[in-house]
């Protein structure tokens, strides 16, 4: 049994952190506490992912098919003027990040953080473990002034970078549309961007590597799906799984013209699946898949 | 039937089919269904006897609904102020239209008696609550219908205490898009009268349904009023809500069936979606619950194609 001082200042330190869920959270340092008259309201506040469901309305799951461990909140008064609300989210690693941020990305830009992207009061952005969000609760020319300055001034505080996912390194550069880029683990994150199936064909999880991307072609913007699953059994067996329940007319080629005339094709390599959707021509969807994996061939050691 | 049976792809939905394949498999998820008192799991007994009484109330093959839609282009202004009087007027005339009576007190006085102690299920989301002129409108039509103001309660949160022992309710929320149930409507709205929401969550909240037929709220629906005057069309960040993807639609749709309404309020966000973004963009997540609330629960329709719309008022951009 612990010494009763430990329970006591444990216990005293969760209600001073507004903790609602373990052990308070060390992310508090990385927010200011005012910025331009704007000063922080109430307590402070953490959830994890048991609690985080007690903090929003149906977004959580968002969150917890990454690594999410917990965010701090902490809200902005100033007489007179919108108020402004900050969370930073600790998502385990930058590639986590990297695809929170990217789960909902429609027009990144440089210049805060490692890509932020601001609209209607709203500044996100990620750096190293964190995503972070800055909302104003309507936008103004100062409150506008305010979210971004609180968003440089977190960003310098979080002390370093870090890595995208490396498996967007294999996505061929050719036609890529950068702001469509998705990354995510689960069969969950793919039907949000593009419903495949009820049932998880693909075999994704959390162990499970994924990144979704359209490309511009002249007569369509189709989909590029490229997983990297633990070892090369689970790819060809995910293969197998979405060849015999999506394309079975193709026959084990793992192609097939669909209902609407476009082109779905499917090929494993080693750890690596790619699969293509929406094509317009048979020779665009070869050409994706093929590129795909000699570009995965080649950077290899 | 085995698990690939129950299969639904994008390939049925391209086919035509999607609304055919989900119905033969919602059958499949007896197992996870969340339990009438809202605990994790349902036991044998009260499943068969919830069968049993879904069974007895499911409507007839190919019973109509009827959904009014009222649209006043005064009904919001220009910074998103609600026009109370607007709002009243519309509220009169589409459920004197839903009845099909003409007067508007008629109407009300059909749908409730003076003896009733009725429940108003509002939604107090922060970024798109009920709007409070929708909610007074509603009650200054109950009262005229010589409803005592003292019957007369509004909650949300609070429901499943507050509004317990109401022996009418009126269920009304705005329409937006929801990242786990697909949309938020009617048929959504009464979650909060369950003790563990979240128990309703799995499978894109596919047993909405299976609340409507709690005791707490069974037969004590007369209205369901979906609120489309800023209706929200798309999400985005932690609280899915980006004030750019509402607009001043300056609706109300009006339905004694919640499912009914709630399919009308999908295909409204459909079209919508449709023409901001160019593409079909998908949902996110299939509005499921609101296909399963017919096919399993059967507490309304969800086929348009078995629903009367009826479009009062300004025409302009109607989109369905």
């Amino acid at each position: 049994m612990p010494p009763i001082r430990t329970v006591i200042l444990f216990l005293l330190l969760g209600l001073a952190g507004g903790c609602k869920e373990g052990r308070p959270m060390r992310m508090s340092h990385l927010v200011p506490t005012d910025i331009h008259g704007w000063r922080a309201d109430g307590q402070d506040e953490t959830y994890g992912r048991q609690t985080l469901f007690q903090y929003m309305d149906g977004t959580a799951e968002i969150f917890l098919i990454y690594g999410f461990r917990q965010v701090f909140v902490r809200r902005f008064v100033k007489e007179g003027a919108a108020s402004l609300t900050v969370e930073v989210y600790d998502m385990g690693s930058s590639a986590d990040a990297y695809g929170m941020f990217s789960f909902e990305r429609e027009e990144e830009r440089a210049g805060l953080g490692q890509g932020y992207e601001y609209a209607a009061g709203w500044l996100r952005f990620w750096k190293g473990p964190y995503f972070v969000s800055v909302m104003a609760s309507s936008e103004t020319p100062t409150s506008k002034r305010a979210v971004f300055d609180l968003g440089q001034a977190i960003a310098r505080a979080i002390p370093s970078e870090g890595p995208r996912p490396a498996l967007l390194a294999y996505l061929p550069a050719q036609g890529l549309i950068a702001d469509s880029v998705r990354y995510f683990h689960t069969h969950t994150g793919l039907n949000y961007h593009y419903f495949l199936a009820d049932q998880n064909l693909l075999h994704l999880d959390r162990q499970t590597e994924a990144v979704l991307a359209r490309y511009r072609l002249e007569a369509g913007r189709p989909y590029l799906l490229l997983v990297r699953y633990p070892t090369p059994e689970k790819a060809a067996a995910a293969r197998q799984s979405f060849v015999d329940a999506y394309l079975p007319e193709g026959g084990g080629t793992g192609m097939a013209r669909l209902e609407n005339g476009k082109w779905t094709a499917v090929k494993a390599q080693g750890e690596f699946l790619v699969a293509v959707f929406e094509v317009p021509e048979k020779q665009q969807a070869v050409a994706l898949l093929e590129t795909t994996l000699r570009g995965w061939g080649e950077k290899q050691p | 039937m085995s698990p690939q049976e129950s299969l639904v792809t994008r390939r049925d939905f391209l086919r035509g089919v999607g609304y055919a394949a989900l119905a033969s498999t919602v059958g499949l998820a007896e197992g996870c269904r969340p339990a009438a008192d809202g605990s994790e799991s349902e036991p044998a007994a009260e499943a068969d006897r919830l069968r049993a009484a879904e069974g007895a109330e499911r409507r007839p093959a190919g019973a109509i609904a009827r959904v009014v839609l009222i649209r006043d282009a005064d009904a919001v202004d220009a910074h998103g102020r609600v026009n109370a009087e607007a709002v009243q007027r519309m509220l009169d005339q589409a459920v004197a239209q839903l009845l099909q009576v003409d007067r508007a007190e008629t109407a009300w006085k059909q749908l409730v008696q003076p003896t009733d102690r009725v429940g108003l299920k509002s939604n107090v989301w922060n970024p798109l609550p009920t709007p409070p002129e929708v909610e007074e409108a509603i009650k200054t039509s109950l009262m005229a219908a010589g409803l005592p103001a003292e019957n007369i309660r509004v909650d949300d949160r609070g429901a499943r205490q507050t509004l317990a022992d109401c022996t009418a309710l009126i269920n009304v929320r705005p329409l937006r898009t929801h990242h786990w149930a697909g949309i938020g409507g009617c048929l959504k709205n009464y979650i909060m009268f369950v003790p563990t929401p979240s128990a309703y969550h799995p499978d894109s909240c596919a047993d909405l349904g299976a609340i409507w037929k709690l005791p707490i709220v069974r037969g004590k629906t007369r209205l369901n009023l979906l609120v489309v005057l800023t209706p929200q069309f798309h999400g985005r960040g932690p609280h899915h809500f980006d004030p750019r993807y509402v607009w001043p639609y300056k609706g109300l749709l009006v339905s004694q069936d919640p499912v009914a309404v709630d399919a009308v309020g999908v295909k409204l966000l459909e079209v919508k979606r449709r023409l901001h973004f160019g593409e079909d963009v998908p949902f996110p997540t299939r509005t499921k619950h609101v296909t399963v609330a017919d096919v399993k629960h059967g507490i309304g329709v969800s086929d348009l194609e078995r629903i009367e719309l009826v479009k009062l008022g300004w025409t302009e951009e109607v989109l369905i």
